[in-house]
């Protein structure tokens, strides 16, 4: 009855009809506008504001400790960073961690992955004990780490190098030791996320061609390398994405287990502008610091999006 | 090609924990022969195929191509190419890709390569679309394609397992008949799974008949037509089915609904049977049983009756001109070799 009543109205009067359709598409906008408002404030309250905050505040010379010699400087930050040899070395390093732990992430997890498509039982207890570390808050992980795995002589890791022959090693304490620990760590709890979204990407693979591959006379790993390897690019592709901006500005684990240390080691970019800021409180030039690494993660987050697109 | 692509099947037995899927299935199958394993769904026909294939392995017995022992011979080292009911394409390569990909495996020259997938491209005639992916093919084209890559590589069996199933009316009867040619022009093996009957009579030399995880019948179509060895082939063989129904059987005669009919066994003594007609074996004659017509389902050149014959169902094929009409009485009758009697409790031929 409704139905044929607007249609006999629309044919009726056309001018009318399309008031009503515009009066109609701008109350169902007004609604959308209405639901979004309250994320859309909130985003911009706590994201985009400070943001642009932070870029304001890198254009000021404004040091807590010599409140006397603040002001605007324009891009004066940016030049003495430039020049700053520890702002290089920490961004070195944070590419070294970024590198490391990605590639670390895909190849254990997608090994996990493959391994536990091929497991007939115990997959579901697999995964449930894989994803545990995700869960914890990675100040908690680097706690753990710090004093249950890592600690000399008591820890499991240096108990198990002193069983292996190896000798107590000091962690947390040398500054080759010490890069390869927080990377390890980084690894040991995002790998599960890696191996999640592999596992779920194998899984929904056809098993027929695998059998129509076998029939091809692929062997097990021309089957990798042919088939699967290419059908799961778009899902390693985005978890590299996803991984690199994350390892980008990792900053909570490492804080926990060496602060940076020991010197400037495990220093990562974001650990600098951190110390800059709140330990040598130069916010002025810690927030220019947070705007470089702001820079290099777009710029490397551009690359990805753009080698994602090209085939 | 001639002396390749010999089968043997020897007590082949499939367990799925309790379930019994082939219940020691034994047959030949000769070089050069188009066999086809024909059943209902869930017969064990492509759990056959598969075992032949080395996909899966059989719990008990033993596979032999030409004359040797395969058994434990993985898919790989078989020399089988396979034709699935999905095609199994793989998604990520163009079709040239996918028809290169056995030659590539088999570690052939590149140069040899690209004039072979060219040939078989033609030989299914989709020399056109080599440079797409198999997602922007029609599911005849990605059909043709599968063909391809089967072909390509030259194998000594030919699994096909249910082809034509995903294709229209049209292009299945289409392709049938390619399919026919393109195995005969090849001269190889070819082992086919199909629950179509009519794919099975047309195109198969010989055919095996599962039901329930047996070979009921192994024959030429003709013979498992003509003579179906048990009640099961024969309700499952021709459209419409063959009518069974029950008689009385004493020295050569049946009784069929209180009339007498000759048939052409040499059978001693009385006992009950099953009788099998064929739709198109009955013919209209004034001395015959007395049926009612119930529904005349008319196909254009044929009519298929639905008849009553005092309380017992049979249907009656005809031809188009003189078809009696609904509620009409009519008498008919079958010569006596186009009588099939059968045992009603071992439900075997007699």
């Amino acid at each position: 009855m409704g139905a044929s009543a607007i249609a006999s109205a629309e044919t009726g009067s056309h001018g009318a009809s399309a008031d009503f359709g515009h009066a109609l598409a701008q109350r169902e906008r007004r609604f959308a506008a209405a639901l979004l408002a309250p994320a859309f404030l909130a985003l911009l309250a706590t994201t985009t504001f400070p943001l642009i905050f932070l870029v304001w505040t890198s254009t000021f010379r404004m040091n807590l400790a010599m409140p006397f010699m603040n002001g605007f400087v324009g891009f004066e930050n940016y030049r003495v960073l430039l020049t700053d040899e520890r702002f290089w070395s920490s961004l070195l390093i944070s590419l070294v961690y970024t590198g490391a732990t990605v590639a670390l992430q895909v190849a254990i997890g997608l090994a996990l992955a493959l391994l536990v498509m091929d497991m007939k039982r115990g997959q579901g207890w697999f995964r449930l004990v894989a994803i545990l570390p995700v869960v914890l808050s990675p100040a908690v992980v680097g706690m753990i780490w710090r004093t249950f795995m890592l600690a000399p002589d008591f820890g499991i890791v240096d108990f198990l190098a002193i069983n292996a022959g190896l000798g107590s090693q000091n962690w947390l304490g040398d500054p080759t030791l010490a890069m390869v620990s927080v990377i390890a760590i980084h690894t040991w709890q995002w790998t599960p996320f890696a191996f999640m979204v592999l596992l779920a990407s194998l899984a929904s693979l056809p098993e027929d061609i695998y059998e129509a591959a076998r029939l091809d006379r692929a062997t097990a790993w021309q089957r990798f390398r042919r088939i699967t390897l290419p059908l799961l690019r778009p899902a390693i592709v985005m978890v590299v994405i996803m991984r690199t901006m994350v390892a980008l500005t990792a900053f909570a684990a490492i804080f926990t287990v060496t602060a940076g240390g020991p010197g400037t080691a495990t220093e990562i970019l974001n650990l600098y502008a951190y110390r800059k800021s709140f330990t040598e409180l130069s916010i002025g030039y810690g927030a220019a610091l947070a705007v470089a690494l702001l820079f290099v993660t777009i710029i490397i987050s551009g690359v990805l999006f753009v080698l994602r697109r090209a085939k | 090609m001639i002396g390749r692509g010999q089968v043997k099947f020897r007590d082949i037995v499939k367990m799925h924990g309790e379930f019994a899927a082939l219940k020691g299935v034994n047959f030949d199958i000769e070089p050069g022969e188009f066999f086809a394993l024909l059943g209902p769904s869930g017969s064990g026909k492509s759990t056959t195929l598969r075992i032949l294939a080395g996909l899966d392995a059989p719990t008990a017995g033993h596979v032999f191509i030409d004359d040797k022992d395969v058994t434990s011979t993985d898919a790989r080292d078989r020399d089988i190419a396979m034709v699935f009911q999905s095609y199994a394409l793989y998604p990520h390569m163009t079709v040239a890709e996918n028809i290169a990909f056995p030659l590539e495996m088999a570690r052939l020259p590149k140069a040899s390569i690209g004039p072979a997938v060219q040939d078989a491209a033609r030989k299914v005639k989709i020399e056109h679309l080599l440079d797409r992916k198999p997602g922007q093919l029609s599911g005849g084209q990605q059909q043709r394609c599968a063909l391809a890559r089967a072909i390509v590589r030259k194998a000594r069996l030919f699994l096909l397992d249910e082809p034509l199933s995903n294709l229209d009316a049209k292009l299945r009867l289409e392709t049938r008949a390619e399919l026919k040619k393109l195995q005969r022009s090849l001269g190889v093996t070819a082992v086919y799974v199909t629950h179509d009957q009519e794919e099975a009579m047309t195109l198969a030399d010989r055919m095996a008949v599962f039901m329930a995880g047996e070979i009921q019948q192994v024959g030429t179509p003709a013979e498992v037509f003509t003579q179906p060895n048990s009640i099961d082939i024969a309700g499952f063989i021709g459209n419409p089915p063959m009518n069974l129904v029950p008689a009385h059987y004493t020295n050569g005669d049946i009784i069929v609904a209180g009339r007498r009919l000759k048939t052409a066994a040499d059978l001693a003594g009385e006992r009950e049977v099953i009788a099998g007609l064929r739709p198109s074996a009955l013919r209209i004659s004034p001395d015959g049983l007395n049926a009612r017509v119930d529904l005349v389902e008319d196909l254009g050149d044929t009519a298929v009756l639905d008849l009553n014959c005092s309380g017992t169902t049979m249907r009656m094929r005809v031809g188009d001109h003189d078809v009696p009409r609904e509620g009409d009485t009519i008498c008919v009758t079958a010569r006596p070799q186009d009588i099939h009697l059968f045992d009603p409790t071992t439900r075997k031929r007699l």
